[in-house]
């Protein structure tokens, strides 16, 4: 019988859950705490800047910062699963354990990408659920935000598998967040429309993987984004596939669990 | 059970070469010792076994399937005990068993965990969290993680090590009712006279060559040709007084006794010696040599 793609389907289920079990063990680190602080961007930026024009009519500041801070809610949460789930296994000294399963790379690769999609979609969800004390409860598209919501932590739970297998310790993986991720996130019109940057900072939404991610998200919250939604999904499902398909290329190599 | 043929490894980091050819059969239900020194190679034939090493060239096949194209499939007959006791710090010994279960595909599988920590002596610590137990404790409970799936064969790398010696004797009488039961065992160890008491053959790495491959009785009848006499006097000896035993390597120790060192065949000869020169001897002692002692020899060869 050849290897195949899936084949182990109650071995798959544990290390989701196992991947799901472990953040939730600490809601108030990996839930509670993004919460907390998106509802303090929307209290200070949003208290803040409520009276600011965005150069959409009839959208006010508040409404625009919403599915801003969902998406920079799931960006870091998704992120942050699956390379801190790979760097404690290295730190622990169990990260070889996931050489001896029989356990598919797909189905390994799945189980850990959907487990930061999982803590993803939450925290973004819940950061949703926190405006509603601030802007109300009302969503243009409702399954469009969900899927924007899924594809953003999609992608950004593929990347943190990458960090995560090539890292190997956390010092390295919180440089990864702030020199990359966060720089991108502000530059990625969570607070802002990038269009009103100035020159060359404004270009840099056209090589910034989280520009369409936030404009989809932003899409189905108000009806309305920047640029052109069409080719903000087209470049989203684009970066669902490549970050997935690098995220396998590397865990089939072996980088980070095995030896060559 | 267990082939592997022609298998070598060379590190990509340092180009060092970890295994050379190497060419081993282990066969269903047996016992093995897999002995050597620091950086011997076995450490990395078990890591490729394991599928954390991948192997240079060769093949290997595990109950039948090969490593390279089923590797899946060979995953459910090993259970690996790895040397370094790498734990999860959030979860309990229950959760982390129920969850090393599902990774095999098995879903419910609380009779047998329960057997298998009153066998470890581990029910009493199955809420404990990992991180909490102790470093014996932590050395059974890799072996119950090794062991839920029923592997057919079971590889300890050093299971053992830093284990006190009442906790070791009851993991040997575990070895032996699992081996008893008809698991193949495959053991490392720089125990000795642990590999001694526990194996039937002995399979001698050094410098990534198989150096030895014999079953344990019939290595320690190649290599022990001669058997340590130790004679005990009352008074204090004098070399010179036993040069009529000079064929036999006479030596003191402790001042009151000599050693001698002869082949099987001339033990009734050292006897008749001494008793001719009428020594009157308080003890005498005839060891063969054990494991350890032939271990070195080979390793010196």
């Amino acid at each position: 019988m050849k290897n195949r793609i899936f084949y182990n389907r109650i071995g798959f289920l544990t290390l989701l859950n196992k991947e799901i079990h472990r953040f939730m063990k600490v809601p108030v680190q990996t839930v509670l705490a993004p919460l907390i602080a998106n509802i303090l961007y929307m209290l200070i930026f949003g208290g803040m800047l409520q009276t600011r024009e965005v150069g959409i009519e009839g959208i006010s500041y508040l409404n625009f910062l919403v599915p801003g801070l969902a998406t920079m809610g799931a960006i870091f949460a998704s992120f942050q699963n699956p390379a801190f789930s790979m760097i404690s296994q290295k730190f622990q000294n169990t990260i070889q354990d996931l050489n001896s399963y029989p356990i598919s790379i797909t189905e390994k690769i799945l189980a850990f990408v959907f487990g930061g999609m999982f803590r993803g979609v939450l925290v973004g969800l819940l950061t949703y659920a926190a405006t509603i004390f601030f802007v109300g409860y009302e969503v243009e598209y409702p399954l469009f935000f969900l899927l924007a919501l899924t594809a953003t932590s999609f992608v950004f739970a593929s990347l943190g598998l990458i960090v995560g297998l090539a890292l190997d310790n956390f010092e390295k993986m919180n440089f990864a967040l702030a020199i990359i991720i966060t720089p991108l996130t502000y530059l990625g019109g969570v607070f802002f429309e990038i269009s009103k940057l100035p020159g060359i900072l404004s270009a840099i939404k056209y090589i910034n993987p989280i520009y369409p991610l936030v404009n989809v998200s932003r899409y189905a919250y108000i009806g309305v984004c920047e640029g052109n939604i069409v080719i903000h999904v087209i470049l989203t499902m684009a970066l669902v596939i490549s970050a997935f398909l690098v995220a396998a290329h590397i865990f089939k190599k072996g980088v980070g669990i095995k030896t060559v | 059970m267990l082939s592997i043929k022609d298998v070598s490894m060379t590190y990509k980091k340092g180009n060092k070469e970890a295994l050379k050819n190497i060419n081993l059969k282990i066969e269903e239900g047996e016992f093995t010792a897999l002995l050597g020194q620091n950086g011997a190679g076995k450490s990395t034939l078990i890591n490729i076994l394991a599928g954390n090493v991948k192997k240079t060239r060769g093949e290997v096949s595990i109950g039948g399937y090969s490593l390279d194209r089923n590797e899946l499939e060979t995953k459910k007959i090993i259970g690996i005990v790895p040397q370094e006791t790498g734990y999860d710090f959030v979860f309990t010994v229950d959760e982390a068993l129920k969850k090393q279960s599902g990774y095999f595909g098995i879903k419910d599988n609380k009779a047998y965990i329960d057997e298998v920590l009153e066998a470890l002596y581990l029910t009493e610590k199955r809420s404990a969290r990992i991180r909490d137990l102790s470093g014996g404790m932590r050395r059974r409970f890799l072996i119950a993680k090794a062991l839920v799936h029923k592997p057919k064969i079971l590889i300890l790398d050093e299971p053992t090590a830093g284990v006190d010696i009442e906790m070791r004797h009851t993991l040997y009488d575990f070895l032996v009712k699992l081996h008893e039961s008809g698991t193949t065992i495959i053991l490392t160890t720089h125990y000795i006279e642990e590999a001694e008491k526990l194996c039937k053959r002995i399979v001698i790495i050094d410098g990534g060559k198989i150096i030895a491959d014999e079953p344990k009785e019939e290595l320690m009848d190649a290599f022990s040709r001669e058997s340590i006499i130790e004679v005990s006097f009352e008074d204090e000896l004098n070399l010179a007084d036993f040069d009529f035993l000079s064929d036999y390597h006479p030596h003191i120790e402790d001042k009151t006794r000599l050693q001698l060192k002869a082949s099987k065949k001339d033990l009734s000869k050292v006897f008749r010696q001494l008793s001719e020169k009428n020594m009157e001897f308080t003890n005498l002692v005839v060891e063969r040599p054990k494991l350890e002692d032939v271990y070195l020899n080979i390793i010196k060869h």
